[in-house]
């Protein structure tokens, strides 16, 4: 059992609250990523788990045990910083070892030290760059090496910083994948702190989105991404980001906005009249066609006019002005080709609409 | 084309001479000629009482670095040098390392801890004085801080020296370990470095090229020392303190201008040799950053 549960733990700094009252349970051999823009607390609470910064408030325990007084050294966890942090002075091999020479009176003996860097060499593919310094190597190599000086320790707990904001992009897509892989294959706790939610979406097997040091939402990417619990889950995840537009709710299945009325299938319980924001996935919206304009039935429309048309290759973005708001529309070939300045209507998925409450930003139906 | 890119190289060159003027023009007026001065003190013998003067040549010389005046300079020199420059780095790495760290107030015993840096050698020479004097001063019972005793003289100018010396050390040392990312330290940590390991095999050697550098400066500094001994002991007792640089100035005279000139060649020589050979020696063991 090693498993990290946060229990109502806050962290101060002076007068500002980086962390509130934070509760969440990390699972044994789960990859955790703590998403959320900068400032939001994800690096703090890392760092409580480190040992590196104190708990203000609360409980912190890891593997069942409370560590609020737990020296760093003591806590069974490795850590990756942003930077690597690797030792400049000491060549790959030194570094790798450092966890296991470290502390005199925890003496690990040199076969065991050997085996187990041959181990991580080979995991990692360093076995060339041994010898050399951290100075000698790519960014890319760099960040192998933080890897497997976390991995030689063997912890319970493996914790992450931002390890790929270093990366070039397309270093940055393969090293995903291998650190899944990696994962998989050590079968362990990952806890993985970064602000890209594409990262997030392709790496967790859950997601705590924070922000302003408070836990927004928890759990599997697809279900975050499908059912956002909030207005700003709602406009974090995603990219191209959640289109919102605010509006008055009309019956429980329908709300009114200055650029037409959108249908809800299902129904919203509140009272009529009420502010809500309704939000859109850029893929559940479409601009409509003639053949839409000749098929009655379809009342879920808004006006828009379009702005830009941004071609990424594989699909189109359609940049368009609704209301006082700016959505994008998911394009594929088969969609009818618009023009910048062209006034259009846009059909909306009543079934793929997400209702938040604009005063409380909390998700309605 | 040829032509153009040759009138560029030309102009690019003489750009690098116009800079390089101002430091050639200093290095002539105080360094260059009166080494050729020098030189030539140390190849002529004059005499009191005619303007003639031999050539006595590098033989004059070599007897003059030979004699035991000159080698008994050489020896108050060198322990001056070993009184100082050890204990001197040693406690600066110590200061720095002990005001490295984020607490309320830690700036006041940063700016104590520095403050030497601001008073000159003559100026904390005669503040030194004034602690060990004899009838008033705050060490007047401090038996191995007796000046009057070639020992105690020693370790007086010594101690007064390492105190001047200490501002400038615990400043760059300080420096250098702020220079430290943070997360390397919390890397170590971490990985379970007590404090004390942690400074000998993650600090130290990152900070190491800042220590050569105080190394060699606290070396030169130790060899041309002399105020400080003009203030305090004027070179005595018996002339226990009578370091080489000291000896030199004391040799003015129209007739001992050929010892002192050949004892000033004998310590630029030594000076050159002291300090490349710890440059060579020490810089196997810095690790410079990448």
């Amino acid at each position: 059992m090693s498993g990290v549960n946060f229990d109502q733990v806050t962290k101060r700094f002076g007068e500002s609250t980086a962390v509130d009252r934070l509760s969440l349970e990390v699972k044994d051999r789960e990859f955790m990523v703590l998403l959320g823009p900068s400032g939001c607390g994800k690096t703090t609470a890392l760092r409580m788990i480190a040992g590196l910064d104190t708990v203000t408030s609360g409980t912190l325990s890891i593997g069942g045990t409370v560590v609020n007084d737990l020296a760093a050294s003591d806590r069974d966890i490795a850590m990756v910083f942003q930077s690597y942090a690797l030792y400049p002075h000491m060549t790959v091999r030194r570094n790798i070892e450092s966890p296991l020479r470290a502390n005199k009176r925890v003496r690990v003996d040199a076969g065991e030290v050997a085996r187990r860097v041959a181990e991580a060499t080979e995991i990692l593919g360093l076995g060339p760059y041994l010898d050399r310094k951290p100075g000698a190597l790519s960014g890319g190599q760099r960040q192998r090496v933080a890897l497997a000086r976390a991995i030689v320790r063997r912890p319970e707990v493996f914790l992450m910083d931002e390890p790929l904001s270093n990366l070039d992009a397309k270093l940055r897509t393969q090293t995903r994948l291998e650190l899944v892989e990696l994962w998989r294959r050590l079968a362990t706790t990952f806890i993985y702190v970064t602000h890209d939610q594409v990262e997030a979406m392709t790496m967790g097997s859950r997601i705590a989105v924070m922000s302003e040091g408070r836990l927004q939402q928890v759990g599997e990417p697809q279900a975050v991404y499908e059912r956002p619990a909030n207005l700003f889950v709602a406009a974090f995840i995603g990219s191209p980001p959640m289109n919102l537009l605010a509006g008055t709710l009309q019956g429980a299945n329908a709300v009114h906005t200055v650029a037409g009325t959108v249908a809800v299938a299902h129904p919203i319980g509140m009272a009529g009249g009420a502010a809500v924001t309704v939000g859109i996935r850029p893929e559940d919206v479409r601009i409509a066609t003639i053949h839409d304009v000749q098929t009655a039935g379809v009342t879920s429309t808004v006006t828009a006019t379009v702005l830009n048309v941004e071609l990424l290759g594989h699909e189109r973005h359609v940049i368009a002005v609704v209301g006082d708001a700016r959505w994008v529309i998911r394009q594929t070939d088969g969609d009818p080709v618009v023009d910048v300045g062209q006034a259009v209507t846009l059909v909306v998925d009543p079934s793929a609409v997400h209702v938040f409450d604009s005063s409380t930003t909390e998700r309605l139906n | 084309m040829a032509v153009v890119a040759r009138s560029r190289r030309t102009k690019e060159a003489l750009l690098a001479y116009g800079l390089l003027l101002p430091v050639v023009a200093v290095g002539a007026v105080f360094a260059y000629y009166p080494l050729v001065r020098i030189v030539q003190y140390a190849l002529f013998q004059k005499y009191s009482n005619s303007d003639q003067q031999d050539f006595v040549g590098v033989r004059g010389i070599w007897e003059v670095l030979s004699s035991h005046a000159f080698l008994d300079g050489v020896w108050i020199t060198v322990k001056f040098m070993l009184y100082t420059v050890p204990a001197g780095l040693v406690l600066g790495v110590l200061l720095a390392t002990v005001a490295n760290r984020r607490l309320r107030g830690i700036k006041i015993f940063q700016t104590v801890f520095s403050s030497t840096i601001a008073s000159s050698v003559a100026v904390s020479s005669v503040v030194f004085l004034t602690l060990v004097n004899k009838q008033a001063g705050f060490f007047r019972n401090v038996g191995w801080l007796d000046l009057d005793t070639p020992a105690g003289a020693m370790r007086g100018v010594a101690l007064s020296s390492i105190w001047q010396n200490i501002g400038l050390t615990f400043i760059i040392v300080l420096a250098g370990l702020q220079a430290i990312p943070d997360e390397i330290n919390e890397a170590a940590t971490l990985d379970g470095y007590r404090p004390i390991r942690r400074f000998f095999k993650v600090s130290m050697p990152l900070i190491s090229p800042t220590l050569l550098f105080l190394a060699v400066i606290l070396v030169v500094s130790a060899l041309q020392a002399y105020a400080q001994i003009e203030i305090l002991t004027r070179g005595g007792p018996q002339q226990s303190t009578e370091t080489l640089l000291f000896k030199i100035t004391q040799l003015q005279g129209k007739t001992d201008l050929q010892t002192g000139a050949s004892m000033a060649l004998g310590l630029f020589v030594l000076t050159v040799l002291v300090s490349a050979g710890q440059y060579l020696l020490l810089s196997r063991r810095v690790h410079y950053a990448d």
